[in-house]
């Protein structure tokens, strides 16, 4: 049996899934002060249901790094930096103990300077003197030569808790994302790791010993044993769990968008060919990350966006003002006018009733006349965003003669729609988008479905030089030595074989990691008039999906 | 989070699957060192610097501005068309105040293709820039436009399609042409009768370094610039003044380049040669981006850097400044014999297209008028192609210029088949481009 559990703003959401289905299910109230409460809370809920011993594997999506974060109740991290000439490194300055130190790295991995190790030494002694117990190295290109981070920490090891070095997070080139998702990953590592020996200490208290998996922003887990060492990888999981939901609930094999309507916004997805778009790094606090994430957006439409008239227009949202009146609120809101229409009949349809003829009386319209302008007005809305973002998905840059010319377009083919407020919108989403739609009979679990249900993700990236005669993958702490006759094939292997050992290593089963190349090339280096080697990428993921077997839709 | 104080538009097409030959200079490497670099630095993330796809240039696009031999498909691939394209979309980034600045970092280069094709020279086919403003002149109006070449070698072909165009002030600064490819670019090519002036050549001696070339921005481009008032400043960015450079001699640097990116402030920017592609690209492209964006730059160095090894040796100024006298005196007091209106110029040339090993000979005649560009007849035949009449009506042609270039394809195919192999119109009065 699988487990799922989503903390959400409102709820924490869990379900128990075996072979025949949904098994239990149970739906607490998250208490943002005690968020571990509201996870033993809502587990105790679904095992007194269900048969504990029956228990395979937790997954969990948990909004404790990203609270964490946001409100700045994160530890004090010491991040030291070697950036040498470019852009100057004061200009990614995170927390309150940043040193750049002297030393340099250029794009092809050759140490131009070697680190001030006094500089370093001095930098953790002055931390180390004010507190501070969790360190950042981060230097730049150290994916493509990770010896400078690897000094830093060297020097720090002993004197600190944890140390994050850049290039076991991602091997992507970008060193201000690299200093923010390192300073983020030991910012929440302690708190993280709390959390973490707390809910391992609550499952042995069963009796059981199930996997345990932590939810990615990418719609992917990790097991437990990897988020205590990037606990980073765990921010923004919320809108991947509704979106790996429906995937579990429906067979989406075509371009399609996907909502998910709450009562305060609506979070739009795209599909490829039935598969959820990945995007390079999420964005928090303001700060960019190398934290991959599934493409989503949120715009401010939702069942409670209230109504609103300024002169002849008509509008709903951002703003919300408590439940709808059929939900014995005070204001008439979207869903509220979605009862005038009899697109819905929902809660108390005379309070509804009653509450848009109020607001339609002051601007002299009718109620339906009303309704009808603000429904419009929000389908528009929703359109309009999910329109702009399939634009930008087809107009994103591309960098060969091939994929300009026969690149694919990405043109949705059918809605999927999610959330409370799904069944009401639905008719009128329909006709907006011009498109056949879908809504899951159990779309009010799909979070915790998509939790429960979704499989462990990975990506790597491998580069080669065989000039210089080395093979590194950063995420896996690879670096070793590769000859003149190594080519794109045997790199193409070698980072496949590489990710799967790793995941097996972590206990993930084979037939949940199955690994694709998403991009490989392979550049002849030339100095002078003749070929010196060969400069090869290659990047290869596990990407989302769900485990096979238990499909619930 | 870094914010710029220009919006710009980056535009990087590196064609990672396109090739001259695999041993070449123009293959698939080249900018992949400079897209490390710029990753790395975060550039993309800067607020207020947008990467965007290029557009795919039409062989209209290419017609409107260049006489292919024997037609457009023949000399290009489609790489040259998003290369273009690339360019195109800086433009038009810039013209519809999407972005303040935009800079192309496409390849193939251009700026050695001139008005009449009949293959490659110099890496070039097309020339991207002309293609972009005779499009954004067909989309937008009229335009008054300085192109500002930095590469270091001569841009022959761009000076070639404007040399008869008095609303396009061409300026070329590079290498001295009896020292390096293409051997031309010498202060006394200074436009065609009807555009004398409008074309300025600074040709700086071998082992220049960052202070002659500021001061040839400084004493000599800006003040032109500002006298001339163009609408569109657009620079051709090469990059193969840098030290490091392997096929020429100069000694400019990647702070140097960010220096004249600030100092020029061009509207567009276009990149063309540059085959330092490890030691100079990452880091004057860089320090380009930065300097366009308005972002601080000053940090930008080459891992090489060694400000002793590059200095400029004495004899070097005095020399400079005696450049700039006769640059002043080409834009300012243009010289030399112009004919009755309503008369030809007429003057021969042979083009070598070192490329593609093609031999060309040509007979040019501009007609000499005051009312417009006047109207342009081309005969030319190469080792790749026979005799062939090309004839361009130029915007805003007078009634007299429209006809008389109407008259001679008239003329011409009467005797087609016989005289001439292919006869191409470029009527960009009535915006009709033809061949027969």
């Amino acid at each position: 049996m699988l487990l799922g559990l989503d903390i959400g703003g409102t709820h924490t959401d869990v379900v128990a899934i075996g072979k025949d289905g949904i098994a239990a299910s149970a739906k607490v109230v998250t208490n943002h002060d005690d968020l571990l409460a509201s996870v033993t809370g809502a587990l105790e809920r679904v095992f007194s249901a269900i048969d504990v011993a029956a228990v395979d594997r937790i997954n969990l999506s948990t909004t404790l790094s990203t609270n964490a974060i946001v409100e700045r109740t994160t530890e004090e991290v010491g991040v030291i930096v070697s950036a040498g000439p470019g852009v100057d490194p004061q200009a990614h300055a995170v927390g309150n103990r940043y040193y750049a130190i002297a030393g340099s790295i250029d794009h092809r991995g050759t140490e131009v300077l070697p680190p001030a190790e006094g500089e370093i030494q001095k930098a953790v002694r002055h931390c180390l003197k004010n507190g501070v117990k969790v360190f950042a190295a981060v230097s730049k290109f150290s994916t493509r030569n990770p010896a400078h981070e690897n000094r830093i920490r060297d020097i720090i090891q002993g004197n600190a808790d944890f140390t994050t070095v850049g290039h076991e997070l991602s091997g992507a080139l970008n060193f201000p994302r690299r200093v923010s998702t390192a300073y983020f990953n030991s910012a929440v590592w302690r708190i993280f790791n709390r959390f973490a020996d707390a809910i391992e200490s609550g499952v042995v208290a069963h009796g059981i010993a199930p996997a345990i998996n932590i939810l990615k922003a990418d719609g992917g887990t990790m097991p437990l044993a990897v988020a205590r060492r990037i606990p980073v990888e765990s921010i923004l999981s919320g809108p991947a769990a509704s979106v790996m939901g429906i995937v579990a609930l429906c067979d989406i094999v075509e371009d399609a968008v996907v909502l998910d309507i709450g009562g305060t916004t609506t979070d739009i997805a795209i599909f490829a060919d039935g598969a959820p778009l990945v995007e390079d790094g999420i964005e928090l606090d303001e700060r960019a990350t190398l934290v991959r994430a599934l493409k989503t957006r949120s715009i401010g439409i939702g069942g409670d966006s209230i109504l609103a008239v300024s002169g002849t227009s008509v509008t709903a949202g951002p703003e919300r003002r408590g439940p709808s009146m059929a939900d014995g609120g005070s204001a008439p809101t979207l869903i509220d006018a979605f009862n005038v229409k009899k697109l819905a009949a929902y809660g108390d349809t005379a309070a509804s009733e009653k509450g848009v003829r109020a607001l339609a009386k002051k601007s002299g319209r009718s109620p339906e006349d009303l309704a009808g302008a603000a429904i419009d007005y929000a389908m528009r809305a929703i359109k309009e965003a999910s329109d702009a973002m399939v634009r930008a998905i087809n107009e994103k840059p591309v960098y060969t003669v091939h994929e300009v010319l026969e690149g694919k377009t990405i043109v949705p083919k059918r809605l999927y729609v999610m959330g409370g407020p799904a069944r009401a919108f639905s008719d009128a989403l329909a006709k907006r988008f011009g498109l056949p739609i879908t809504v899951p009979e159990q779309y009010a679990v799909a979070n915790a479905v998509g939790a429960a249900l979704t499989h462990a993700t990975m990506d790597i990236e491998l580069f080669a030089d065989t000039e210089r005669g080395v093979m590194l993958i950063p995420f896996l702490n690879v670096n070793e030595r590769v000859s003149g006759s190594y080519t794109l094939e045997h790199a193409k292997k070698d980072a496949q074989a590489r990710l799967a050992d790793h995941l097996a290593g972590l206990g993930v089963k084979s037939a949940e990691c199955a690994s694709e190349i998403i991009e490989a090339a392979s550049f002849n280096m030339v100095g002078g008039w003749s070929t010196t080697g060969r400069n090869i990428r290659v990047k290869c993921q596990v990407k989302p999906g769900i485990v096979k077997g238990y499909r619930v839709g | 989070m870094i914010t710029a104080q220009n919006k710009l538009g980056l535009i990087f097409f590196p064609a990672f699957d396109w090739a001259i030959s695999p041993t070449h200079p123009e293959r698939e490497e080249r900018l992949l060192y400079t897209q490390d670099q710029l990753r790395e630095e975060g550039v993309f993330d800067i607020a207020g610097v947008t990467e965007y796809k290029p557009l795919v240039a039409s062989e209209e696009d290419v017609a409107r501005v260049h006489f292919c031999l024997p037609d457009v498909a023949s000399v290009i691939t489609e790489s040259h068309l998003i290369s273009a394209g690339g360019a195109i979309k800086a433009g038009e980034l810039v013209m519809d105040k999407t972005e303040q600045k935009a800079f192309a970092l496409v390849r193939p280069p251009g700026h050695h293709a001139m008005k009449v094709v009949h293959g490659n020279r110099g890496f070039c086919n097309i020339n991207i820039e002309a293609v972009m403003v005779e499009r954004l002149r067909e989309r937008y109006g009229p335009l008054r436009v300085a192109i500002v070449d930095t590469d270091c070698h001569h841009g022959d072909g761009t000076q070639d399609i404007y040399w008869h165009d008095p609303n396009t002030l061409y300026i070329s600064i590079h290498q001295d042409g009896r020292t390096l490819y293409p051997g031309s670019g010498f202060t006394f090519e200074d436009g065609g009768p009807n555009a004398r002036g409008r074309t300025i050549n600074i040709p700086l001696p071998p082992e220049t370094s960052d202070e002659g070339f500021l001061y040839a921005i400084e004493r000599m481009v800006l003040p032109i610039l500002t006298d001339f008032k163009p609408d569109l400043v657009v620079n051709s960015a090469g990059q193969d003044n840098h030290y490091s450079d392997p096929i020429t001699n100069m000694n400019f640097s990647a702070q140097g380049y960010a220096r004249l990116s600030e100092l020029l402030n061009a509207d567009i920017a276009v990149l063309e040669g540059g085959y330092s592609i490890q030691g100079a690209l990452p880091y004057v492209n860089l320090g380009i981006v930065l300097a366009m964006a308005g972002v601080d730059y000053t940090a930008v160095r080459e891992p090489t850097y060694d400000a002793a090894c590059i200095e400029q040796p004495r004899n070097i100024m005095p020399f400079i400044k005696k450049v700039a006298d006769e640059v002043l005196a080409a834009y300012f007091n243009p010289s030399g014999e112009r004919g009755m209106p309503g008369n030809y110029d007429v003057r021969r040339k042979g083009v070598f297209y070192d490329t593609d090993m093609i031999r060309e000979e040509q007979v040019e005649s501009i007609m000499i008028c005051d009312e417009c560009a006047g109207t342009l007849k081309i005969e030319t035949s190469s080792s790749a192609n026979p005799l062939s009449l090309c004839v361009e009506i130029p915007i805003g042609a007078c009634d007299r210029c429209r006809d008389e270039g109407l008259r001679i394809v008239h003329e011409g195919k009467k005797k087609k088949g016989k005289d001439y192999a292919h006869i191409v119109l470029i009527n960009r009065r009535d915006r009709e481009y033809v061949r027969t």
